[in-house]
C-alpha cells in the first residue's frame, strides 16, 4: 500500500500498524512526519502546549531496532499521539497561567500504560483552562483550530487533542471526559471518542476537576482505533480510589460482529425538544441505518434536557469549587477571569443541594440500568444538540448558565458512569461533523464498540479526511 | 438579604472575596442555581411518612456503585 505523506499522515492506526510489524514504515518516518506537520501547520492550529521533540526522535529509534530485533509489541507500537496537558507528563500547565513552569516529576499512570504499550508522546496537547468548558478568549494559550476549517473550533475540553488528530498532526491521543470533553471535542472533528466506564481507567496523575465525574479516555479516527488506545491504557489501579478492580478484557474482540436482532434504546426526551434540524436529519438517518443492518430501535424513556442540566453542571462545578478553593485564595488573579466566575459559582451551591443532586443522579443511573438490564442492549442519542462553533470573538460570559437550554447531552453518562462512544453520522451545511453518542452497560465497552463499528462501517464517514 | 449580599457571604465562608464587576457576572448566574436546585428537589423520589413528613428513596452515592450491576 503506497501513501504520500498527507495520506500517511492522515491514516488509521489499523492501517499502519501491519506496515510497522512488517518493516515497511518505521516509528522513525512516523514520527519526522509528526513533527514536520506540527512544524508546518500547529502555528494555524494551536493544538500543542508542548512538543517532546527530541524525546519523541529518541524513543522512536529505539523503537525501529526492537521491532527490526522481532519485539513487535502490538498495534500502538510506534505511533505518535498527543496526551492533554492536564496529564502529568513532563511539562504540565492545565492549560492555566497558574502552573507555568511546572514539571511532572514522573509520567502518570495511563501515560506509562501507553508508552509501555509503544506508543509515542510528541506532545502535550491544549486544554480548556483545567478541563472546563465552555470556551472563552481568556485562557492563557491560544484556541484549537479545527482543520475541517480553521475559522472553526475544536470542542473541548480535550481541544488540543482533537485538534492534533484532525490535522494530521498525531493518529490518536488522549482526553479527559467530566461532562462530555472527549465525546464533544471528538464529535466537532469527526472523530471517535471513547468514554469507558467509570473506574476502567486510571486518573492518578490527571489533574481532577469532579472526582466523582472524571474520566481519562482517548479521541482517535475510527472505533478499531480508539479500542486500540483503550486496551493501552486501561486496567486496575490500586491508588487511584475510584479504579475498578475488573479484568480488562480484549476490547476488540466483537469488532466485524453483525448487530442482527440488537435492541438501541433511543433516549428522545433528552434530545428531542432542544437538537437542530441538522442533527435531526443525521441522528435520525443513522437511525434508518441501524435499522437496515437488522437492529431494533425503541424509543426509553428518560429525563429531559433542563432535568439533566439542573444537576450535572452544578454538581460538577461544586466538585470542582471544592478543588480549587485553595489556589484562589492565592492566585485567583491568574486564573481566566470567567474559569474564575464558574468555580465560585460552584462554591455558592449548598451542601443540602449538592446531596439531593448526588439522590437524582443515583435515580437516574438506575433508570438507565434497568433500561439496559430488561429492555435494550445500548443507548443511543446525539452527541450534542448543537453544530460545531466557530472560533469565539469574544467571551461569552456565564451566558452558559444563566438557564437557557444547552443541549449538551454528554454529562448524563459521566454521571451514571455508563460507558459510551462517539462516531460521526454526518455533516451540517458548513461540511462541519456532526455525532452520535451509543452507551451500555457497565463494563461492557465491548458491546458498544461492536454496535459503534458496525454503524460506522455501513455509514462510512469516517472516510472522509479533512484536506489539510 | 439580597442576592449580591448572599453571593458575598457565601464566598466569604471560604476567605473570598468577589468584586462588585464579578458580582454582576454571578447574580443571575446564581439565581438560575436556585431555580435549578428546586427542580432537582422535584425530581426527588421519596415516600411519605406521616404528615408533612417523608424519607427519601434514594442514596447520595459518592461513587457510581455500579458493579452490581454487571
Amino acid at each position: 500500500m503506497a501513501m504520500n505523506p498527507k495520506e500517511l499522515a492522515h491514516a488509521e492506526i489499523a492501517e499502519i500498524a501491519p506496515l510497522i510489524k512488517s518493516k515497511e514504515i518505521s516509528p522513525v518516518e512516523l514520527v519526522d512526519l509528526s513533527l514536520s506537520r506540527i512544524a508546518e501547520l500547529d502555528s494555524t492550529i494551536n493544538a500543542f502546549i508542548h512538543v517532546f521533540e527530541d524525546e519523541a526522535r529518541a524513543t522512536a529509534r529505539a523503537q525501529e531496532q526492537e521491532i527490526t530485533s522481532g519485539a513487535y509489541r502490538g498495534p500502538l507500537h510506534g505511533i505518535p499521539i498527543g496526551i492533554k496537558d492536564i496529564y502529568e507528563n513532563g511539562p504540565t500547565t492545565c492549560g492555566s497561567k497558574t502552573l507555568d513552569g511546572y514539571v511532572a516529576a514522573e509520567d502518570c499512570f495511563s501515560v506509562k500504560k501507553l508508552k509501555e504499550a509503544g506508543a509515542i508522546v510528541v506532545g502535550k496537547t491544549g486544554t480548556y483552562e483545567f478541563a472546563y468548558g465552555p470556551p472563552t478568549l481568556e485562557t492563557h494559550f491560544p484556541p484549537t483550530r479545527n482543520g475541517w476549517n480553521t475559522n472553526f473550533e475544536c470542542g473541548g475540553s480535550s481541544s488540543g487533542t482533537a485538534g492534533a488528530i484532525a490535522a494530521g498532526l498525531t493518529y490518536a491521543g488522549m482526553g479527559s471526559c467530566t461532562g462530555g470533553s472527549i465525546r464533544w471535542p471528538a464529535q466537532c472533528c469527526g472523530h471517535v471518542g471513547l468514554k469507558h466506564t467509570y473506574g476502567r481507567v486510571s486518573r492518578r496523575g490527571v489533574y481532577p476537576l469532579s472526582q466523582s465525574l472524571d474520566h481519562v479516555g482517548p479521541l482517535a479516527r475510527t472505533v478499531q482505533d480508539a479500542a486500540y488506545m483503550l486496551q493501552g491504557c486501561a486496567g486496575f489501579d490500586p491508588l487511584d480510589p475510584g479504579s475498578a478492580d475488573v479484568a480488562v478484557p480484549d476490547f476488540s474482540a466483537k469488532i466485524g460482529r453483525d448487530i442482527k436482532g440488537m435492541r438501541f434504546g433511543v433516549m428522545r426526551d433528552l434530545y428531542e425538544d432542544s437538537a437542530s434540524p441538522a442533527v435531526i436529519r443525521a441522528f435520525d438517518a443513522a437511525l434508518r441505518q441501524i435499522e437496515k443492518l437488522g437492529a431494533q430501535t425503541i424509543d426509553v424513556p428518560c429525563i429531559s434536557l433542563e432535568q439533566l442540566l439542573a444537576f450535572a453542571f452544578p454538581l460538577m462545578w461544586a466538585d470542582a469549587g471544592a478543588i480549587h478553593v485553595r489556589n484562589l485564595r492565592t492566585r485567583a488573579a491568574d486564573y481566566g477571569r470567567h474559569t474564575k466566575l464558574y468555580l465560585l459559582w460552584g462554591l455558592c451551591m449548598s451542601n443540602a443541594a449538592y446531596q439531593d443532586g448526588l439522590r437524582v443522579r443515583a435515580q437516574v443511573r438506575d433508570q438507565l440500568l434497568d433500561h439496559l438490564t430488561s429492555k435494550v442492549d445500548v443507548l443511543i442519542l446525539p452527541t450534542v444538540g448543537f453544530q460545531t462553533p466557530r472560533v469565539l470573538e469574544q467571551t461569552p460570559g456565564l451566558e452558559f448558565l444563566h438557564g437557557e437550554a444547552f443541549p449538551f447531552y454528554t454529562p448524563i453518562f459521566n454521571h451514571t458512569g455508563l460507558p459510551a462512544i462517539q462516531v460521526p453520522c454526518g455533516f451540517d451545511d458548513d461540511h462541519m461533523p456532526i455525532g452520535l453518542q451509543i452507551a451500555g452497560k457497565p463494563f461492557d465497552e465491548q458491546t458498544i464498540v461492536q454496535a459503534a463499528y458496525a454503524y460506522e462501517q455501513e455509514a462510512g464517514w469516517y472516510k472522509q479526511r479533512p484536506d489539510i | 438579604m439580597d442576592t449580591r449580599a448572599v453571593i458575598r457571604a457565601k464566598l466569604a465562608e471560604f476567605d473570598l472575596d468577589v468584586s462588585e464587576e464579578d458580582l454582576d457576572e454571578l447574580v443571575p448566574a446564581y439565581e438560575n442555581l436556585l431555580r435549578q436546585q428546586k427542580m432537582v428537589e422535584a425530581m426527588l423520589e421519596s415516600k411519605p411518612l406521616t404528615e408533612g413528613m417523608e424519607m427519601p428513596l434514594s442514596e447520595p452515592i459518592l461513587v457510581h456503585n455500579i458493579a452490581r450491576y454487571r
